[in-house]
């Protein structure tokens, strides 16, 4: 086991890595840019090191000060988080020629899965299901208003370098396809600096499901249930709960299998995500995340199985500790992302939290870094935080959310709580009836 | 007015708060980084911080540890020098060499006249060596740290006036 970790990271998801270390008897170093000196798992870490001014690219990003972090400090381990450089697979290459072990997947499988196009060949060849698409990038608008014709209308042009609901646009019919590849091809060359473009069905009202697996180096690899992610807003997913209330239990059993089996012969390693669009009884592969997730709490909550324990277990060669069998789900978990943005307009809102008081009780559970008297910097994202709740069934659950929301209070700035609070009255949360679009709806209209 | 929490741990705890005054004074005297003294007891680490992020160590055991003397050293210097407009910062992580080589003569020492662009120490990451020139001329005031020291990004290195 490892005797020190490096968490190259920041906010919630430091925090959650500081603590699994801190149960596993490990020694934790933080690095951290000049803005997060106050962080709490800066405080809360063995070790820290500053290691670059505010901007992500200058600290977070960086992969020279963070490697000379590890090497000051001895670190033998390194756990990336989510975002900044958890999917980088030249990252994972450079920390590996280090002697440092990086406690994710092996790179070849961050790269397969971060080209958009090579990651649906892959999960296809592997028995996955795939949305009806183009096979492989479209060269030009022609091509692309063949393939179209093919798979047939409405249609989503989407970057293939792209990923996390990024670079795409929907064409309905003929007349818009040239305009929507056009445009797609120039934000996603602006944003990912790759213009590579294919083509998929677009579904009318799908859900987002998506799996949680792990494997190890030892041939295991297991499911850990599904969660439903559709509630997002600009592709962004604001509420997550697991189990999804639109699944049976044997749709579960079913595209867990298949999603198991193919991470067992892909010989994957660690924690992963493969994402899918469900429509009437339907699964259709989008994107996996060779990493860990924003809400990997809720399969924690109804599994009872530490993710990150497991990550960093896998990484250090032990297997699993849990076998397919083992996995039983139980209750229900709902999380809601709290941002500091304006609940209506979505504005953001840095500034000092005045006071700070999550909520508690039975089943209540919050992952967030923020403390009264936090100053949030305005260099990086606007989540404060999760709230995650636990219950015997959906129903009680969506009671233990009300309830908590209501003790919840956070000074000082604007978050999003109080769109939570509409969102748990509305009839269509309350039944589970929703699909991808919805929010989007539910906030033009209101 | 209630006493803290700390105050009241050091006040019931067997732990000599004399103990730790010296091992403060230690510390300081000899230039040391960190002295831990474990008895069947207890155990304490003293440590300095060494740059704006790195906090001190806290013993599992019972007994609080007390790190306030130190951090007053290491506070002093650094509230000092950390704003002081002949502050040299470090511009990278790594490890902070004072001379050009192990046993050649330290680039500069305190008192020392150095000019703009004046070698002053070298930082190393990644295998790669880096100086770090003087930004202003001046007189060497205070030199921060010690050879082969690992170092952070914005740490103070030397002060020159």
């Amino acid at each position: 086991m490892f005797e020190k970790v490096l968490i190259a990271n920041r906010g919630e998801i430091a925090l959650r890595i500081q603590r699994a270390c801190a149960e596993l008897g490990i020694a934790t170093v933080a690095v951290h840019s000049t803005a997060d000196a106050d962080a709490m798992h800066v405080r809360l870490a063995d070790e820290s090191v500053c290691i670059g001014p505010a901007p992500a690219s200058e600290s977070y990003l960086n992969i020279p000060s963070i490697i000379s972090a590890a090497e000051i400090t001895g670190a033998d381990a390194i756990h990336p988080g989510y975002g900044f450089l958890s999917e980088n697979a030249n990252f994972v290459s450079i920390v590996e020629e280090h002697d440092i072990t990086f406690i994710g997947p092996k790179a070849e499988h961050i790269k397969v899965m971060g080209d958009k196009i090579a990651a649906k060949q892959t999960v296809k060849e592997l028995g996955i299901p795939v949305v009806p698409g183009s096979d492989g990038a479209v060269s030009d608008a022609a091509a692309a208003a063949e393939i179209a014709d093919e798979i047939g209308y409405p249609v989503l042009v989407k970057a293939a370098a792209g990923g996390g609901g990024r670079g795409m646009k929907v064409a309905r019919s003929r007349d818009e396809l040239d305009h929507a590849v056009s445009t797609a091809r120039a934000e996603s060359k602006a944003a990912f600096g790759d213009d590579a473009l294919y083509l998929e069905r677009y579904l009318d009202k799908p859900r987002h499901i998506e799996i949680q697996v792990l494997g190890d180096a030892h041939g295991n690899a297991i499911h850990l249930g599904e969660r439903d992610c559709s509630l997002q807003r600009r592709h962004q997913k604001v509420l997550e709960e697991s189990p999804s209330p639109a699944i049976t239990a044997e749709e579960r059993s079913r595209i867990g299998e298949t999603v198991a089996t193919a991470v067992r012969n892909l010989g994957y390693l660690g924690a992963g995500t493969v994402e899918f669009l469900y429509e009437d009884g339907e699964f259709f592969f989008i994107e996996m995340n060779t990493r860990l997730q924003v809400e990997h709490p809720v399969t924690e909550m109804v599994t009872g199985i530490d993710l990150v324990r497991e990550q960093i277990r896998i990484a250090a060669g032990e297997p699993l500790s849990i076998t397919q069998q083992d996995v039983k789900l139980s209750g229900h978990a709902i999380e809601c992302r709290i941002n500091a943005e304006h609940p209506e307009t979505f504005r953001p809102s840095p500034g000092t939290i005045t006071d700070f008081h999550p909520p508690g009780g039975l089943g209540v559970r919050i992952d967030s870094a923020a403390y009264s008297g936090y100053r949030i910097p305005p260099y990086y994202d606007s989540m404060i935080g999760k709230l995650i709740v636990y219950g015997d069934d959906r129903q009680e659950c969506m009671m233990r959310l009300q309830r908590a929301l209501r003790e919840f209070v956070v000074g000082g700035i604007d978050t999003t709580i109080p769109l939570f609070g509409r969102l748990v009255r509305e009839t269509d949360v309350q039944t589970g009836e929703y699909h991808i679009h919805w929010l989007e709806q539910f906030l033009g209209l209101h | 007015m209630s006493s803290s929490h700390s105050d009241k741990t050091l006040a019931q705890s067997p732990v000599d708060k004399e103990t730790i005054r010296e091992l403060a004074d230690l510390l300081k005297e000899t230039e040391l980084s960190e002295i831990e003294v474990e008895t069947e007891e207890f155990k304490i680490r003293v440590a300095r911080t060494m740059g704006a992020g790195a906090p001190v160590h806290y013993a599992p055991l019972p007994v609080a540890s007390a790190p306030a003397p130190a951090e007053t050293a290491a506070a002093d210097i650094a509230g000092d020098s950390g704003s002081h407009p002949g502050a040299v910062t470090s511009p990278m992580v790594g490890t902070v060499y004072t001379s050009p080589e192990p046993g050649a003569q330290p680039f500069v020492q305190v008192g020392d006249q150095v000019a703009t662009g004046d070698t002053l120490l070298i930082v190393e990451a990644m295998k790669t060596m880096n100086p770090i020139l003087a930004p202003t001329s001046g007189t060497v005031k205070q030199i921060l740290i010690e050879d082969a020291q690992p170092v952070e990004f914005g740490e103070t290195l030397i002060v020159i006036e």
